[in-house]
C-alpha cells in the first residue's frame, strides 16, 4: 500500500503542470485514478477470500465400520448387504476399491481406503471365507496370508449443512491423480502453465468462433478464469462481468502460484446436483459417482469426471448416460492424442461401461431417529456454525445391520398384528432401541413405524407408562436384603389393600385376577404378579425402590406413591434403555453413547467420547435378578422367546403391559444387545396387545434378523445354586417333581430339606454311573 | 451307491438342516445356563467355580465394587485367550502405548471390547491406560469390572487389586488403599 500511495502523489503533482495545456489529460487521469481505486479494491476482494477460509464444509456422519476377522459371527447375506449399502460394485474379479464378488460362502473384495479417528486403515485385497453363520477366514490376497482384522469404509448416513447448501470434499493436490490434472489441462486449458490468467489466443479463438456463429458458443476462459467466476462473481454474461474476470484473474496469478489456482480450482469446480445439496469439487465428486477416494480413479473415470465439467447437467451420467459415454470417449480420445495414454489403454477405457453408482449415496436423512439422538448430543457440544461449516467428521455408534433389522421387525409384524387381530391399519405405532450391552453404545433407534418419517420421535420424545417393567428395580432392591429376600423367598399373593392419602384405598390385581395364596419370589417376578410384587415394594419402601430405579440410571420423573410399584410411571423409552443397561452389564452403568468420535476436517481428533463405567449395583444382587428375568424367557411372561431361540439362548428380559392394554413393552438382552420395545397407539388409546402379544414378538423378529448371541452370565464368586422344591420352597433333590435351581447368596439358601427329597442329595458321578450301567 | 450309505449321507443332511433351523450359530460354546446342569461340589451343592470354596468374606450390600474372591491359594483358570483379532488389537495399544499415545491405546482397547465386551484381561488394560492418564474414578471402575468377568483367574484379580490401590494412593484414600493391598495379598 505504500509503494501506491507514493505513485499517487506523484501524479497529483504531474497532473497540477498539465492542467492548462491538456484538459482532456484531467478527465484521463481521473479516470485512471478511478481504476486503480478499482483494481485495488478487486485486488482486497481477491486476497480476503483467497486466503480466508475459501469454504465452508458441512460436518459428516458416519455409521460404525464393519469389522472383519475370523471367528467373527456373521453371514454371507448380512455382509451383501453391507456391501451393498456402501456402494460396492459386484463385478466378476475385483481390481478396483469398492468392488466385490461372491461365490456362496467366499468374498472376494477390494476396500476403500478410509481414515478413522484412529488412523488410517488402506486399500485392501481380502478374501472373507464364511463357516457356520461367522468368518471363518480372512485373508489378504496381496500377501496371500491370514490377516487378523481389517475395517470396511464407514457409512455415510448424513451430513450438517450450512444454509447454502454446498458440499464438497477437500482434496490437496499431491492427491490428485497427475493423469486427472493432465486431462483437465488438455480438455479445458492447455496453455494453463504458460498464461498469466488470461490467454489472448484463446479469447481471440473462442471470439472468432462465436462471431461465426452469431452468438456465445464457446469460451475462451482459462482455468484462472473460470475458478474466478465461479469463486467471486455471479453467473450472468456481461461485459462488466468479463472485465471483472479479466483483472481478478490477473491479480489472482500475481499473487499465487499455479499450484495453489490449481488446487483451488479443483476444490471449487462444480460437478453435479443431488437433490438441494450442490456437488462440488473432484474429491466429492469421486465419491458421488464411483464411491471410492479419488487417488483410486480409473483413466475412464478420470475421463468422465473431467468431461463433466463442461455441463454437470447435460452430461449427468445418471441421466443421460449416453451422452456422458460420448463425451467421456471424446475426453479419452484427447487423451491419446496428446500421448498421456496409450491407443491400447484409450481402447480398453472406451471399452469399460461408465461404472458409475446407480443410487446415489444415502438421502441426508436415512435414519433420522438416530440421527436427531446424535444431533443432541452434538447441539450440547458444538456450536452451529462449527457443524456446518468446519468439515468436521462424526463417527456415531449406528449399526446400520441392527438398525436395518429394527425397522423391518416393527415395520412387518406390527402389520400382522393388525391383520391378525382385526385392528385397524395403521392404528399402532412402535419405537425401539438397541444397544451394545457392556459399552451402551446405540446401535439401532427407531422412532416410527415409517422409519424414514422425520416427524415425532417416539424413542426419544414419547413418555409412556412403563408398566411392569419396574419391577426389576422393585425385586433388586428386595435381594438387598438377603435376610429377608431371596429367590425362595414366599410372597403372600391373597386380596391387598394399600391406603392412600387422598380418596379409595388402592387395591392392585393380578392380571388374571387370580389369587395363589403365596408364590415363590422368583415366581412372582417371571410370570409378572402384581400382589407379590406390592408388598415387596411396601415391605422394602417406595422410596429404595426410587433409588434403585435412579441409580439403575432413570432420569424421568418419578414420584414415590405404591402405585409405582406397578409402574403407573411416565418414563421415555430411553430412560428404559437406561435402566435396563445397566443390568445388561452385571450392575456397571454407563451413559448411553451415539457417537464415538469427532474429527476436525485435517484428521486431528477433536473430542472421543470413550467407554465409562461405574458400578452401581451389587454383582450378586444383579446376578441373582439377571437370573430370574432369564426364567422370563424360558418359563415366564416371554417363554416364546426361550421356544423360539432355545434355552440355551439364556435371553434374560421382562414384559411389560399398562392398563387396559394400551401399552406393550418388552427390555430384553442376549450376550451383546440389549433391546427395548414398545408397542402403543398415538391416542394412547387401548389395543389389544401386552407385552407377551407385542412387543415381545417384535423383539424376537428384530434379534432372529441380526442373530443372537447368548448370554452367560458371569458368576460372581460368592452365589451357589440349589435345587428348590416348588411345592415347599426347600431344598430338593432328585425326588422332588417340580423342582428349579435357584441361584443364592453363599449362606442365604433355604436350610432345610424338602419332604419329597430322599434326604440324600445325588452326585454328578452316581448319575452319570446310572446311565452306563 | 449302497443302501447304507445312502442312508447315512440322508441322516447327515437332516442332521445339517436340523442344525441350520437352530436361530444362530453360536461362537462361543454352549452356555452354561441356569437352571441346567452346573458343577457340584462334594457336599452336593451345586456351586459356580470359584463359589463356595471356604473363606468366604462378605461385605455390605452397597459395597461398590466385588467381594473379595474365595481363597483358592492359587491360579485355577486363566482368563480367555482372546481371539486373534483381540490379541492383534492388544498388540497394537500396548505399542500405541509404549508410544506415549495413550489416547490411541485407549481407543484400540475399546475396539478389543467391541469384538470381546467380556473379556477381562481387556478392562484391566483400558484401567491401566485411565490410571496413566491420571483419572482415578475410571481406572478403579474398569478394575473392578475387570473382576467382575475374572472369576477363577486369581492373578488378574491381583494386578486389579493393586491397580485400584495405586488408584486409591494416587486419589489420596489411604485407607482404601491399603485395604485394597490387602485383598491383593490375600489372593497370592
Amino acid at each position: 500500500m505504500a509503494v501506491r500511495r507514493r505513485s499517487s502523489r506523484k501524479r497529483r503533482s504531474s497532473r497540477h503542470a498539465s492542467r492548462r495545456r491538456f484538459p482532456w489529460l484531467r478527465l484521463l487521469i481521473v479516470l485512471f485514478v478511478i481504476l486503480a481505486g478499482y483494481i485495488v479494491y478487486l485486488d482486497i476482494i481477491v486476497r480476503d477470500q483467497f486466503e480466508g477460509k475459501r469454504w465452508a464444509l458441512p460436518a459428516r456422519v458416519y455409521a460404525r465400520p464393519l469389522e472383519l476377522y475370523a471367528g467373527r459371527p456373521l453371514t454371507p447375506d448380512q455382509l451383501t448387504g453391507e456391501l451393498e449399502r456402501l456402494g460396492y460394485h459386484t463385478v466378476r474379479e475385483p481390481t478396483r476399491s469398492g468392488e466385490y464378488s461372491r461365490n456362496r460362502e467366499t468374498f472376494h473384495l477390494q476396500t476403500r481406503g478410509f481414515t478413522f479417528w484412529d488412523g488410517p486403515e488402506s486399500s485392501q485385497r481380502l478374501r472373507v471365507e464364511f463357516a457356520g453363520g461367522q468368518i471363518g477366514r480372512l485373508i489378504d490376497r496381496a500377501q496371500n496370508r491370514e490377516l487378523d482384522l481389517a475395517r470396511l469404509d464407514p457409512l455415510q448416513i448424513a451430513s450438517i449443512y450450512p444454509a447454502h447448501k454446498e458440499d464438497r470434499q477437500l482434496v490437496q493436490l499431491a492427491q490428485v491423480p497427475p493423469l486427472l490434472i493432465q486431462t483437465l489441462l488438455t480438455v479445458e486449458d492447455r496453455q494453463f502453465y504458460a498464461h498469466h490468467g488470461i490467454s489472448p489466443r484463446s479469447v481471440l479463438r473462442a471470439m472468432f468462433a462465436n462471431l461465426r456463429a452469431g452468438s456465445v458458443v464457446q469460451g475462451g476462459s482459462t482455468l484462472t478464469q473460470q475458478l474466478v467466476k465461479n469463486f467471486f462473481l455471479s453467473n450472468e454474461r456481461t461485459l462488466t462481468r468479463k472485465v471483472n474476470e479479466a483483472f481478478m484473474s490477473l491479480l489472482l496469478e500475481a499473487h499465487y502460484a499455479k499450484d495453489e489456482i490449481l488446487e483451488a480450482y479443483l476444490n471449487e469446480v462444480y460437478l453435479g446436483q443431488d437433490g438441494p445439496r450442490a456437488v462440488h469439487g473432484v474429491g466429492l465428486a469421486s465419491h458421488f459417482y464411483f464411491e471410492r477416494p479419488l487417488e483410486d480413479l480409473a483413466p475412464d473415470q478420470i475421463a468422465l469426471l473431467v468431461g463433466m465439467i463442461k455441463g454437470p447437467s447435460y452430461y449427468d451420467p445418471r441421466r443421460h448416460p449416453q451422452q456422458a459415454l460420448e463425451r467421456r470417449n471424446l475426453v479419452l480420445d484427447l487423451l491419446v492424442e496428446q500421448q498421456a495414454l496409450s491407443a491400447a489403454e484409450g481402447a480398453r477405457a472406451k471399452a469399460r461401461p461408465l461404472g458409475v453408482l446407480k443410487r446415489r449415496p444415502l438421502a441426508a436423512n436415512a435414519y433420522p431417529h438416530f440421527l436427531e439422538l446424535v444431533r443432541r448430543q452434538l447441539y450440547r457440544d458444538y456450536r452451529e456454525e462449527d457443524l456446518t461449516s468446519e468439515g468436521l467428521r462424526i463417527f456415531t455408534t449406528l449399526d446400520p445391520q441392527a438398525q436395518t433389522a429394527a425397522e423391518a421387525a416393527v415395520t412387518n409384524r406390527l402389520t400382522q398384528l393388525e391383520r391378525s387381530r382385526g385392528l385397524p391399519e395403521n392404528s399402532l405405532q412402535s419405537a425401539v432401541i438397541v444397544t451394545a450391552a457392556d459399552s451402551a453404545e446405540v446401535l439401532a433407534v427407531v422412532g416410527d413405524r415409517n422409519p424414514r418419517a422425520a416427524g415425532f420421535n417416539r424413542a426419544l420424545d414419547a413418555a409412556r407408562p412403563i408398566g411392569s417393567l419396574v419391577k426389576p428395580a422393585v425385586y433388586l432392591a428386595a435381594l438387598g436384603a438377603p435376610d429377608r429376600y431371596t429367590l425362595a423367598t414366599w410372597v403372600d399373593d391373597t386380596p391387598l389393600t394399600v391406603p392412600t392419602r387422598v380418596g379409595e384405598p388402592w387395591e392392585p390385581k393380578n392380571y388374571d385376577k387370580q389369587y395363589r395364596g403365596r408364590v415363590l419370589l422368583f415366581d412372582a417376578l417371571t410370570h409378572s404378579y402384581n400382589i407379590p410384587t406390592v408388598r415387596i415394594g411396601l415391605d422394602i419402601s417406595v422410596d429404595k425402590v426410587v433409588a434403585t430405579l435412579r441409580r439403575l440410571g432413570v432420569q424421568g420423573e418419578l414420584h414415590p406413591y405404591p402405585s409405582l410399584l406397578l409402574g403407573t410411571v411416565d418414563l421415555s423409552l430411553l430412560d428404559v434403555t437406561r435402566m435396563y443397561q445397566t443390568l445388561a452389564a452385571d450392575g456397571f452403568r454407563s451413559p448411553l453413547r451415539a457417537i464415538r468420535a469427532v474429527v476436525a476436517a485435517d484428521g486431528t481428533p477433536l473430542q472421543r467420547y470413550p467407554l465409562e463405567v461405574e458400578r452401581v449395583a451389587n454383582a450378586e444382587q444383579v446376578f441373582l435378578l439377571d437370573s430370574a428375568l432369564q426364567a422370563v424367557a424360558t418359563e415366564g411372561t416371554a417363554a416364546a422367546l426361550g421356544a423360539r431361540f432355545g434355552r440355551d439362548a439364556g435371553i434374560a428380559g421382562k414384559t411389560g403391559t399398562t392398563d387396559e392394554l394400551r401399552d406393550s413393552w418388552f427390555a430384553g438382552f442376549t450376550g451383546n444387545q440389549l433391546a427395548v420395545v414398545w408397542i402403543g397407539r398415538d391416542d394412547n388409546q387401548p389395543m389389544g396387545l401386552t407385552g407377551s402379544s407385542g412387543a415381545v414378538p417384535v423383539w424376537g423378529d428384530y434379534m432372529a434378523g441380526v442373530g443372537v448371541q447368548p448370554l452367560v452370565l458371569s458368576p460372581p464368586e460368592r452365589v451357589e445354586l440349589v435345587w428348590i422344591d416348588r411345592a415347599t420352597g426347600l431344598r430338593a433333590d432328585a425326588g422332588c417333581e417340580d423342582r428349579v435351581q435357584l441361584p443364592f447368596l453363599n449362606g442365604s439358601a433355604p436350610q432345610a430339606n424338602a419332604p419329597c427329597s430322599r434326604g440324600e442329595l445325588p452326585r454328578p458321578i452316581d448319575w452319570l454311573r446310572g446311565i452306563f450301567r | 451307491m449302497t443302501l447304507l450309505s445312502r442312508l447315512f449321507l440322508i441322516s447327515c443332511c437332516v442332521l445339517l438342516a436340523a442344525c441350520a433351523g437352530v436361530p444362530q450359530t453360536r461362537s462361543t460354546p454352549a452356555p452354561v445356563i441356569y437352571p441346567d446342569g452346573m458343577p457340584r461340589d462334594d457336599r452336593g451343592v451345586e456351586t459356580y467355580p470359584g463359589g463356595a470354596g471356604g473363606g468366604v468374606e462378605t461385605f455390605p450390600g452397597a459395597e461398590t465394587y466385588p467381594g473379595v474372591p474365595a481363597d483358592r491359594g492359587s491360579v485355577t483358570a486363566p482368563a480367555p485367550a482372546g481371539s486373534p483379532a483381540v490379541i492383534a488389537l492388544l498388540d497394537r495399544a500396548d505399542q500405541q502405548y509404549q508410544a506415549h499415545d495413550l489416547d490411541a491405546a485407549a481407543a484400540s482397547l475399546e475396539r478389543a471390547l467391541r469384538i470381546e465386551p467380556r473379556n477381562p484381561r481387556l478392562w484391566y488394560q483400558l484401567a491401566a491406560i485411565r490410571l496413566e492418564q491420571g483419572q482415578y474414578g475410571q481406572a478403579i471402575q474398569m478394575a473392578g469390572k475387570s473382576n467382575s468377568l475374572a472369576a477363577g483367574d486369581t492373578r488378574l484379580q491381583v494386578r486389579n487389586w493393586r491397580l485400584i490401590a495405586a488408584a486409591r494412593r494416587a486419589q489420596g484414600d489411604a485407607a482404601g488403599a491399603r485395604a485394597a493391598e490387602e485383598r491383593a495379598s490375600r489372593l497370592e
